[in-house]
């Protein structure tokens, strides 16, 4: 399979591991231009929201659920509220160690969400992945 | 007469000379609250919500004892309600006692006996239903924190392993050392979050089953103890601690509690300092006196947002992402006090610090 199409990735967990995780496992496929991570939703989305931020058209945005301060569904709901001129350039994928049904199934209530990962990313998880788009 | 306190009953008979006379009977053995009418008899039950026992006559000129009965269940559906009445309202009480409205029907006239031995009955009634009733608010409390502890499972202990196992994916095709390396350490993180986890929810459930052992307490010797595990630690590395015990009296409490309590405020102000700030410091002052200890804790760290200071108290609860927690210490801290019947107070100003103010009363030795 040519990966020649290329992504630019948004990472959000809280976890500083699980983000190095996801980071390496982007960068190993090849297929990443550009890369940014968050420790805080809330930070991700002043970057969304941010005149100042370049909306690139096949942005993967991969966020984690259980974070203190914003979680990953507020997350989700306050990125359904932003302008489709931002959201459209975005995929969301929520990725998550939760194996709790009640957030399974709070996920398929966000239009926005394509889909759920489960924890750790690796190499097929996100080839996969990056064959929908 | 045994130590408790005596069982509470409220008499309501319209006739005076019966209040009266019932009272001087029986007020050596409990504790007799009379009304002529209904009104009065509400006045009680609003003022005392421990009365056990309510007797009530059936005859009275407004309202008859089976229907106020009645009533008083809707608002006072705990005390044991018992009706005196003559032989010829007996369909009445019948039907009282098949709607439930009332526990026992005493009959006119009364010997003393058998108030006595309906009073004890009553009461032993009250008794088992109000420690049921205790039994299922705590079962409640004890579901909700299971399942709120099932859930963070999946979180707090899956999640450390899961990251664990990503980084062994990772690491098998590293080729950089210094790399490998950089990961270990992360590893070694998650792998000690776990670890503080677990001993987190052991310190919950040791705290919850455990009883209460009450001796006297030494603060000074509390606060050196726990600050010598953070200083070997090297979490007070760059931190200027301070402490100030004024105990000029003997203080009784649970030493397991203490420890709890302090080792959070402790571990929390060492934690929550803002990174490179200058002169960081932490002040921890004890004051004993009129047989209550005052322990503050202040720190010039990163404080805590206003929105977050009502639910910091909460099972899982973390404010921050600063820094690593498992979101157990202080609802573990406000367990242990409010075992002890302490109180908790913060203030705070988020970049300018914490200030956490609590009290416990010193209870007597040897308490159970």
């Amino acid at each position: 399979m040519a990966q020649s199409k290329r992504h630019n990735f948004i990472v959000i967990d809280d976890s500083r591991l699980d983000s190095f995780i996801a980071e390496k496992v982007i960068r190993n496929t090849g297929a990443c231009d550009d890369l940014v991570s968050f420790l805080d939703a809330t930070m991700a989305l002043e970057f969304l929201t941010s005149g100042s931020t370049e909306h690139k058209p096949q942005t993967v945005i991969l966020v984690d659920i259980q974070m203190p301060v914003m979680n990953g569904f507020q997350f989700v709901e306050a990125f359904e509220e932003l302008p489709e001129s931002i959201t459209a350039n975005y995929a969301v994928f929520v990725i998550s160690s939760s194996i709790n049904e009640a957030d399974l199934d709070r996920v398929h209530n966000y239009a926005c969400v394509r889909q759920f990962l489960n924890k750790p990313l690796n190499s097929n998880v996100l080839g996969a992945l990056l064959q929908q788009l | 007469m045994s130590k408790q306190s005596k069982i509470k009953v409220l008499y309501i008979d319209d006739e005076q000379n019966n209040l009266v006379g019932f009272k001087a009977t029986f007020r050596f053995d409990y504790t007799i609250f009379i009304a002529t009418d209904v009104q009065q008899a509400y006045a009680h039950l609003k003022a005392n919500p421990d009365i056990s026992i309510v007797l009530c006559d059936q005859r009275m000129p407004d309202i008859t004892g089976a229907r106020f009965f009645e009533e008083m269940r809707e608002r006072y559906p705990d005390p044991v309600r018992m009706l005196i009445t003559g032989y010829s309202d007996i369909e009445s009480v019948i039907d009282a006692v098949n709607k439930g409205h009332i526990y026992r029907y005493i009959k006119k006239p009364w010997t003393d006996a058998d108030i006595r031995s309906a009073i004890e009955e009553g009461n032993k009634y009250y008794t088992a239903t109000a420690m049921l009733a205790q039994k299922n608010q705590e079962l409640q409390v004890a579901y909700e924190e299971l399942g709120k502890f099932t859930y963070s499972v999946t979180h707090d202990l899956r999640g450390p392993l899961l990251s664990v196992i990503g980084a062994i994916d990772l690491a098998k095709v590293m080729e950089s050392l210094p790399e490998v390396r950089e990961l270990l350490d992360m590893m070694d993180d998650a792998v000690k979050k776990l670890d503080e986890f677990i001993r987190n929810t052991h310190e919950y459930y040791k705290l919850k089953k455990g009883k209460l052992i009450f001796e006297e307490i030494d603060f000074n010797r509390l606060i050196s103890d726990a600050t010598s595990i953070f200083r070997v630690a090297g979490r007070m590395d760059n931190i200027r601690f301070t402490s100030n015990v004024q105990q000029n009296e003997q203080f009784f409490s649970d030493e397991v509690s203490i420890k709890i309590i302090l080792n959070n405020l402790f571990s929390n102000a060492f934690k929550f300092q803002r990174k490179g700030a200058e002169d960081k410091f932490v002040a921890v002052e004890i004051k004993v006196a009129d047989k209550c200890a005052e322990i503050t804790v202040k720190d010039n760290g990163i404080g805590i947002e206003e929105s977050h200071i009502d639910n910091i108290f909460e099972m899982f609860y973390r404010a921050t992402s600063e820094e690593p927690g498992s979101g157990f210490g202080l609802f573990n801290l406000k367990d242990a006090l409010t075992r002890l019947r302490g109180t908790i107070n913060v203030q705070s100003r988020v970049n300018e610090g914490t200030l956490f103010i609590v009290n416990i009363p010193s209870g007597s030795n040897g308490a159970k």
